[in-house]
Parts: C-alpha cells; structure tokens; sequence
C-alpha cells in the first residue's frame, strides 16, 4: 500500500502539477485523443445498434421456431402442412409470409407486411393488441373473419397518423388494395421487429393481396423436446419423403449469422478506419510525453540522485501517457454523444444499402463496447508513452552536464529507428499475402500497421536527409531564414521527427482512400454504364426493395411483349439464392440482347470465345465477389438448387459487379427455360434499336405507352436515372469514410500545432540569440514558417508515398478479404493535386499559434537567464 | 579614458541620461537601473561591476537594445534607443553592437563557421565574402582548424571565442559581455578577457564587460560599480 500511496504522490508533485503547469499542451493532445476516442467510440457503438436491431428484428420475426422449411428461389407448397404437423417430431408448425409494401405516395416508406396465421403462429411468436374504446384484446380475431384488415405496429400507427378503422392502401406488384386497420399492437414482441415498422395480416389476405394462393414463404417448425436435440441433417432423412423437391430444413439463425457475420465484417472494416483517428492521436501523446523527458532532464537527475529508481521514472512517465489517455476518452464521452447521432445515420443507412435492412432509431450503451474504447484508448497512449519514458528512466544523476553524449545517442537512436522503420515497411509485403480469417483480412490490417509504423519511424532519417540535402539550395533560394530551418530540420532528431508521422498517417490514410474510393467510383462507374445498361427499366411495384422475388404479373407482362416503340427488350429474372453462409444472386437474363448493347467488364476468361458459349448456355458466368467468396474459377462446376432444379453447370468466366456482397452468377435466360423451368422475369430493360434525337422526348413517349397497355403496376426508371441513383448510393456509402478520415487530419493538425508550439519554446534563448545577432523580428517568424513548411512537405511527401503503398493494400488485399471485389487501379491526381496544397495551408495555419509564441519572452531574458 | 578626460561631442559613444528601468511585478514595482547617468566615448574598455540583482545585465540589455528604458535618454552611437522602432533598432543590433553571452548561445545545429558568419547573413552580406571574414575572425582566434565542428564538440573556451567571432562578424562599434568568463576555467577566462582588451586596444572597439569577476579589471579603462540599479563607484 505505501508504495503506491508514494507513487501517487510523487505523481502529484511530478507530473500532475507539470501537467498544470502548462494545462494548454495538455488540453490540446486531450482534445487530439477525445476526437480520436469518440469517433472510434461512436462508430463502435453505432455498428453495434445495427446489429441489436437486425438480431432483435430476425430473432422476433423468428420466434421461437426449432427449424424452418423453405424452397431456394420459390416458395413452399401450403398444403404440406398437415403431413407436417402429423409427424411426431412436429409439435406445432406455421407458414409465414413476408413482403415490403408502402402506402400510395412517393414519399412514403416501405414497412414490412406479414403474412401468418394467427392461431398455429401464438407457439412461435409473441404480440397482443392494445385495447382500446375501439379494439379489444380479442379484435385481432378479426384478421381471420373480415378480409384485407391489418394490425399495426405502434411506431408505424404513430408515424402515419393511423387510427383503429382507417383504410389504407397499400402498394403491391399485382393490385393497389384497400385494407382497415383492426388494431394497434402493443410494443412488444413482433410489434418491435423492423423498428416497429410492421403490420400483420392473415395468411389468406396476403396470399390474395400478393396474388400468391397455396404458397407460402417457408414453414416455421417447433419439435418436441426428443427431436430438437436431433441434428438438421437426420431430420431431412426422416423427412425426405414428405417434402417436394427442393424444399430445405434450415436453422432458424442461419439467416441471423449471415446477416451479422457480413455486419461484423463491416464493423471490422470501420473500426480500423475510426482506429486511425486513435493513431493519429498517439502521436500527439508521444510529443507531449518525450517534450516532458526532455525538458526535465536535469529534474530527472535530481530525482535520480535523491534515490527514485529508474523503474519509478518510467513507470511515472508511463502514468503520464495514461493519464492523458484517460483524460482524452472522458472528454470523448459528451463529444461522441454529438458525432453518434451522425454516426448512426451514415452507417445504417450503409448497412442497409450494402448489407441487410435495418432500422435503428437508439443508441445501446452497452458496457463492453465503452470499456473497450477505454483499453483501446488507455493502451495506445500507453504504448506513445512507452518510448520517452524508457529514455527518461535512463536519465542518470548528473548527466545534464554533459551533452556530448546526448548527441551520439541521438544520432545511434536515428540509425537504428531507419533499419526498423524499414523492417516494417518490408515485412508489410509478406503480411499482405497471408489468406484473411473468416472474411476478416487480419495480416492486411497488421501490414497496415506496420506500415504506418515503418513510415513514422523513418521520418527522423528522412529528416536528416531532407534538411541536409535542401539547406544549401534554400540559403541561395529563400535567404538565411528557410537556410537555418533546414539546417534545424537536418538536426530535429527522433522527437519532433516522430511527431511529424502523425501527418504522414493522415496524409497517407488520405492518398489511398481518394485512390481507393476513386478507383472504385471509377470501376463502379464503368460497370453501371456497360453492365447496368439500358434505357428504360421496367420491373414490379416493391419488387427491388423485396429483392426481385416475384415475376411480373401475366396481364403486365403481354402488354410489355405488345410494345410497338422500337425497343430491344432484354427480360431478366433474379432469384436469391444461398451458398453456404452467404446469400447470392442467380440472374438469368437474354445474353444475345444484353450483349449486342451492353457488356461486361471481364477478370478471367476471354470475351471472344466465351460469349457465344455463353448465349449458347454452355456454362455460366461469376462475378468477382462470387469467385473469391466461393473458391471457384474459370473451369470450375457451379452447382445450386433452384426450385425445384439442381442447376449443374462450367464456369465460362469472371466478371465484375457490384450490386451484392454475395456476388451473382449469370446465366443466359433462354437456355435454363430449356434445360430447367421457365423462371418467368422480374426485370425488362429498354434499349432503343437506334439512338433517338431527343431521349428524353422518346422516354417519355414510351413511359405513355407502358402506361397505357399495363396500367401502373410497374416502377419505371430511366437508364440513366438509375445509373446516378446508383453513383449516388456509392457516394453516401462512402460518406462516413470522409468524415473518419477528415477527423483523422483535424487531429494531424492539433499534432502540428503541439509539435511547432513545443519547438518553439524549447529554443524561445535561441531565437533571443538570433534577435541579439542582429535577425529582424520578420526574419525569425519567417525562420520557424520556413521549418513548419519544411516538416509538413516532408511529412506530405513521405505520406503521399506511403498512401500509395496502403492503396495498394486496401485495394487488393483488404477489399478482396473483407468485400471479395477489386477495382481498376486508378489515381485521381486531379484530387490530389488539389488537396495536398490544401492540406500543406491547413497544416501551416495550424502553425501559426506556434509562430506567436517567439516573442513570448523579452529577448533580455537573454541576460537574466542565469 | 576616464571620466576626468574631456568628452568631445565626435567622441561620445554613449549617453544615458536620468536612466530608468523598471520591472512591473504584479503591484509591486522592481527597480532594474535607478536615474542612471553614464557617457562612454569610443575606445574605452568598461567593466560593470556589482552583485547579483545590482543592474548589471539590465543595464546591457539596455544597451544592446533588447530592453527598453521606462524612463530618461539613452542614445548610443546616434541612436535613440528609447524612441527607436523595431526596425531601427534590428539594424542598430546588426551595425553597433556585438553580444557576447556567460552561455555562449551559439546555435547548436550551426557549425562554428555558419554560427560566426549569422549575423552577416542576417545583415544582408553575401555568404562568400561572410565566410571570407568569418575566416579571419576565427584564424585570429585561434579557430580556423575546428571551423566544421558543432558547438557540441567545443570546449568551453572554444565556444566563447566562437561567440566572440560572431560579435565580431559585423565589424561593431561596441562589444557588450554578459560575464563572459563565468563558464570557463580560469585558464580560458583569462584568454577570452586577453582577446576584448586586444580588440579594444589593437581594433579600437568599445568594450563593455558586466561581471563578477577581477579578471578583466587590469585591462579596463573604466570601472563601473553597481548597486540597486544605481552607480555607487568609479575608478
């Protein structure tokens, strides 16, 4: 106990009051690591609110079901529910059906439809309706009696202004049908799913709303208490005569585990990115821990050669970094409170477009998500402090006599941190090759790091060079002020130079995410005007939001085939489909009209060759992210159970796309209508056979005409609507990154600013020396102007170079591990042309508090100094 | 010269007249040079005299214009140091004076070649004909074989006479310095105070030594005693 009572009071006396004693340093890297804390918490903490909610919404919608029935890219034949429910195994079993449906109006937002029936569903799942002067416990009972009548979560009543006997219209593919509102559910159970954005209907309404009779979307199975310790796969023995073909026994989670395994991937991904920031902020904590053991130097003597062991040294100046860390996440707590609320916006709207839907309206402050910020956040500024406190703990009694030897060690520290850095910036190309973990790329993020870590370390030798090779040309350039910054810059030695990597990690995580965010859009943007070609797309109302699930009604459809508009139609039908752990897409579509007005951007195989094999529907074609998630290639089977068919097919080649984290396998339309079943289609594109004049003329000539043989059962997108929507979709995605990487350089600045402050008032005696040699007080600031843009282009460059090597990283090791796709590798030098000066101007203008405090001290303080 | 001798108006260097300096220290006032009189002509060797607080540094700071007087005149080589502006006074620092400090202040990522030729730069002299004469000033300072080497690889001595080249570079009239054998051992103190009494006597420089100690009083023309800021002996 009295050891410690003694630490903590040494580091009162110490540390603490030095802290005091220039409270703004410390505030300053305070407020670096707050920044870096609360984004990192507020990304955290978001993610983990999408998760809750996609589990909470799965895991109600769920219920309490042991296994599910379902028929991959079809639907379940209603009447095998009796045989079902006959089988000893099954003590109770419910067909559900979902769909997303919205209200008339274009503003309006979908919610999510269910169709069960309410008797066999009261085993699997909770809900109960709110009485009311209107509705009584038992109106829900009303559902099965009076036809189209619905069931309202509270939070969907709430939001439309809803009552109990309002009628509402509701948009589906095939009808816009009225429906009354029977009651209000309680805030509870299904009543919660989809953040409460849900309304409940019978079985037999929907079937007839959705026009879908005797199917239904899969069969929700609870087994008596022997059964459900049997395993999925002897079930499928035991019930592989009652089943019709294709129709699969699934856990009830599978969906849940994919859904979060590809969240996680996501919250992976984005919490290196908020790391970043955190990174960013060690730097800061390293210039003020080492500005501490080098300035006190002759008290650490003292203290040596009063009795305090060197270990008492280290472990106080460890305290030190602490402290500030600690510091930094406790102000991080009111600053995350503001940035989560954009936070959770941005990324649940990215999970939503990218991943699976969500719907997040709270915040869960779980404990193990703060108390992970705070080790993360306690431990990086630890580890900041790790170095200057090891140099301090080797202080000895006396040696602020000496500074010869200060010098040596300076230079052999230099050398020997230059053979690490390069160490690590080599070892970053072995690490990048290791296979990523469970869609997780590990080694790439590690080859990051030390990445990172390499360039920061080299920058005192880069230093070196820098100042050496540029002082003479600058004497004759820019006079003596930018000669004596160089020369400073020449000698910065280990600690200003080490600060000076806060700027080369938020340079280079800038360079490759506008490399890699430019690649992509670029990529993207090639792929939506060859792949997602087009004029004019017609597909079912509600049908993208529910994945392009249904066909196009028959009647829709002959008034389509009787177009006289001279348009090329090329029909598609998706199916979502299931390969492992991961939902793909199956798109079949017409290849010899795809392909005479639009293309694909080819990865494997030769376009010549393979797209008449193609049209011939010899074999299929994969995308990238389909190939990497699966294994296969060129060559390779492709193997899957569509409805009723096991399709069975070569890989012909690999091509980009970018529409799902799944991948898609595409495979001509006319050939599985042939070989397998007619898929129908969910999707026509309109191609004009020839250019017209005026597009939008003719667009619109043809919207009439769709309109007027198929009334408006269809959603009608321009081409080129889409492709920006699309464009758009990629822009808002990546919208988060900017923030993250816009805070990252915010706290590169505040590293700046610490940085020069703390040069400048180590050597406030040199620049009095300067001013009694005759140097003109404009001389001066010109000199320290002259070291900040000195440090800070040295800091651009290495960076700039570093950027690269990292975009390289994200794009081919980080990308493929974590998302399965690559992009074309292109530079937008246009960008960075443009903003690096800009960073160059904001990183100078956060020199200027450093270029006021010269004259901080009379320059008499020369002659008082003793 | 003394103070008996007669002081023509060519030959006065400097004049303080009613001298004042004072430091605000919260609410108390603390005097730094009291109603302070003093004319120095060209040529002569001074040496201030007085203990610690006395007004010894004040009174150099004053005269190297790095302070500014509170109060009276001070005018140096036709310079109004109390009403001069930044500029003039940069060019006053650069042309009249010459500093020598007790810790040498040389700028330690500056060789002592680059440190002897600074304030030439600074004033502007082209960097060829600087070194041409850093080049005298450190072969008559003993120094031309350690011009490459950073003050880090200095002895003490070493380090004052490079300081001393530097005072030296912009050829001023008046060289002002600040105990500039308090670092030394005696043997180098000795040596640095030999070089002033040589530049005063041979280069015809006003020197003006604050300090403590009795090694430069055999060469000085003129001693100055302080105390409270004030002169309270001459010899």
């Amino acid at each position: 106990m009295k050891p410690i009572v003694l630490f903590f009071r040494l580091f009162v006396w110490f540390s603490w009051r030095y802290f005091m004693k220039h409270r703004v340093r410390a505030l300053i890297v305070i407020a670096g690591i707050a920044l870096g804390a609360s984004v990192f918490t507020s990304v955290r903490l978001s993610i983990h609110a999408s998760l809750e909610s996609f589990s909470r919404s799965i895991d109600l919608i769920t219920g309490r079901s042991d296994a599910v029935l379902s028929l991959p890219g079809g639907r379940v034949p209603e009447d095998i529910l009796p045989a079902i429910l006959r089988q000893p195994q099954v003590r109770h079993a419910s067909a559900l059906m979902t769909t997303y449906v919205k209200t008339t109006g274009d503003d309006a937002d979908s919610f999510l439809l269910i169709g069960f029936d309410p008797f066999s569903d009261r085993p699997f799942r909770r809900w109960q309706v709110q009485p009311t002067d209107l509705a009584q416990d038992s109106s829900w009972l009303g559902l099965i009696t009076d036809p189209f009548t619905l069931l309202l979560s509270e939070a969907l009543a709430r939001r439309n202004g809803w009552q109990v006997g309002d009628k509402v219209t509701l948009v589906h593919d095939r009808e816009n049908t009225v429906f009354r509102v029977l009651g209000v559910l309680k805030p509870e159970g299904l009543g919660l799913a989809e953040g409460g954005q849900v309304a409940l209907t019978d079985m037999a309404t929907f079937q007839e709303f959705s026009g879908l009779p005797g199917v239904v979307d899969r069969i929700d199975l609870m087994l008596t208490r022997a059964a459900s310790d049997i395993d999925l796969e002897a079930l499928r023995r035991q019930f592989a005569d009652l089943l019709p073909p294709g129709v699969q026994i699934t856990s009830p989670s599978g969906a849940k585990e994919s859904g979060r395994t590809m969240i996680r991937a996501y919250q992976l991904n984005l919490s290196v990115l908020s790391f970043a920031s955190l990174f960013v902020g060690m730097f800061l904590v390293y210039s003020l821990v080492a500005l501490n053991a080098a300035s006190r130097r002759h008290e650490l003597a003292v203290m040596r050669a009063t009795g305090a062991s060197g270990n008492l040294i280290f472990v106080l100046f460890l305290a030190e970094g602490a402290l500030l860390g600690a510091g930094g996440w406790l102000a991080a707590i009111p600053l995350s409170a503001l940035v989560v609320k954009y936070m959770l916006h941005g990324v649940s709207q990215t999970i939503s477009t990218l991943f699976v839907r969500v719907h997040v309206d709270t915040i869960i402050l779980e404990p193990w998500e703060l108390l992970l910020s705070f080790a993360v956040t306690v431990l990086i500024s630890l580890l900041a402090a790790l170095q200057p406190a090891r140099e301090a703990m080797l202080v000895e009694a006396g040696e602020a006599l000496t500074t010869s030897r200060l010098q040596r060690s300076r230079k052999d520290t230099i050398g020997k941190l230059a053979v690490v850095s390069l160490l690590l910036i080599a070892v970053a190309v072995p690490l990048s090759r290791l296979p990523g973990y469970a869609g997780i790329p590990l080694a790439g993020y590690v080859a990051i790091l030390s990445l990172f870590a390499g360039f920061a370390l080299l920058a005192p030798w880069s230093l070196q060079r820098f100042g050496a090779a540029l002082s003479p040309k600058l004497h004759r350039l820019a006079g003596v002020p930018a000669y004596l910054a160089g020369r400073y810059v020449r000698d910065s030695g280990t600690r200003t130079a080490i600060s000076v990597g806060a700027l080369i990690t938020a340079v280079s995580l800038f360079t490759a995410l506008v490399i890699m965010i430019h690649s992509f859009r670029e990529t993207v943007q090639l792929w939506v005007y060859q792949t997602v070609s087009g004029d004019l797309f017609a597909t079912g109302k509600m049908s993208a939001v529910n994945q392009f699930r249904d066909s196009i009604p028959d009647r829709v459809r002959e008034g389509l085939q009787q177009l006289t508009a001279p348009v090329e139609p090329v029909h598609s039908r998706r199916f979502v489909l299931k390969s492992g752990d991961f939902s793909y897409e199956l798109d079949l579509l017409d290849l010899e009209a795809f392909l005479r007005y639009g293309q694909f951007i080819w990865v494997a195989g030769e376009p010549a060759t393979v797209q008449p094999r193609l049209i011939d529907g010899e074999g299929v074609l994969i995308s990238e992210v389909f190939a990497n998630r699966t294994g296969l290639a060129v060559g390779d089977r492709y193997l899957a159970q569509v409805q009723q068919s096991v399709v069975d097919l070569p890989v012909l080649g690999i091509v980009r796309d970018y529409r799902t984290k799944g991948g898609v396998v595409f495979y001509d339309r006319s050939a599985f209508t042939r070989s397998y079943v007619d898929p129908s289609w969910s999707t026509v594109r309109l191609f004009f056979r020839e250019r017209p004049e005026n597009l939008e003329t003719a667009l619109a000539a043809l919207r009439r005409e769709i309109i007027d043989r198929c009334g408006s059962h269809l959603d009608l997108i321009a081409g080129e609507e889409l492709r920006g929507a699309i464009l758009r979709v990629f822009d808002e995605t990546f919208a988060v990154t900017f923030v993250l990487l816009l805070i990252a350089l915010s706290i590169a600045a505040l590293g700046i600013t610490t940085t020069l402050a703390v040069q400048v008032l180590e050597r406030l005696t040199q620049f009095n020396t300067l001013v009694a040699v005759g140097a003109a007080v404009r001389q001066i600031r010109a000199t320290v102007f002259w070291e900040a843009l000195l440090l800070i282009v040295a800091g651009e460059i290495a960076g700039l170079l570093c950027g690269f090597m990292l975009s390289y990283l994200l794009i081919f090791v980080v990308n493929v591990q974590s998302f399965g796709w690559t992009f074309i590798y292109s530079v937008n030098w246009k960008a960075l042309a443009a903003s690096l000066p800009l960073i160059v101007g904001t990183a100078l203008l956060a020199a200027l508090p450093a270029i006021r405090l010269i004259f901080k001290q009379p320059p008499a303080m020369l002659l008082r100094d003793r | 010269m003394s103070m008996n001798s007669p002081v023509t108006e060519q030959s006065l260097l400097i004049f303080a007249h009613q001298l004042t300096r004072i430091y605000p220290m919260g609410r108390t006032d603390v005097i730094g040079i009291n109603r302070l009189d003093l004319q120095i002509t060209t040529g002569e060797m001074v040496v201030l005299k007085g203990d610690s607080g006395s007004g010894k540094s004040t009174l150099l700071s004053l005269l190297a214009g790095l302070d500014r007087p509170t109060g009276g005149q001070l005018t140096v080589a036709g310079v109004d140091l109390a009403a001069a502006t930044e500029s003039v006074l940069t060019r006053y620092r650069r042309s009249v004076i010459g500093m020598v400090f007790q810790n040498f202040n040389l700028l330690p990522t500056l060789s002592v070649m680059e440190n002897a030729c600074l304030p030439a730069l600074l004033a502007g002299l082209a960097h060829h004909q600087a070194m041409v004469r850093a080049e005298d000033l450190l072969r008559w300072l003993g120094l031309d074989h350690r011009k490459d080497h950073l003050p880090a690889q200095l002895s003490g001595g070493e380090m004052q006479r490079t300081a001393i080249a530097r005072a030296l570079i912009n050829e001023p009239q008046i060289i002002l310095a600040d105990e500039p054998t308090g670092n030394l051992d005696s043997r180098s103190g000795e040596t640095v105070i030999e070089l002033l009494a040589e530049l005063n006597r041979s280069r015809q420089r006003t020197v003006i030594i604050a300090t403590h100690s009795n090694l430069a009083d055999a060469t000085a023309t003129r001693l100055i005693r302080l105390k409270d800021g004030e002169i309270t002996g001459l010899a």
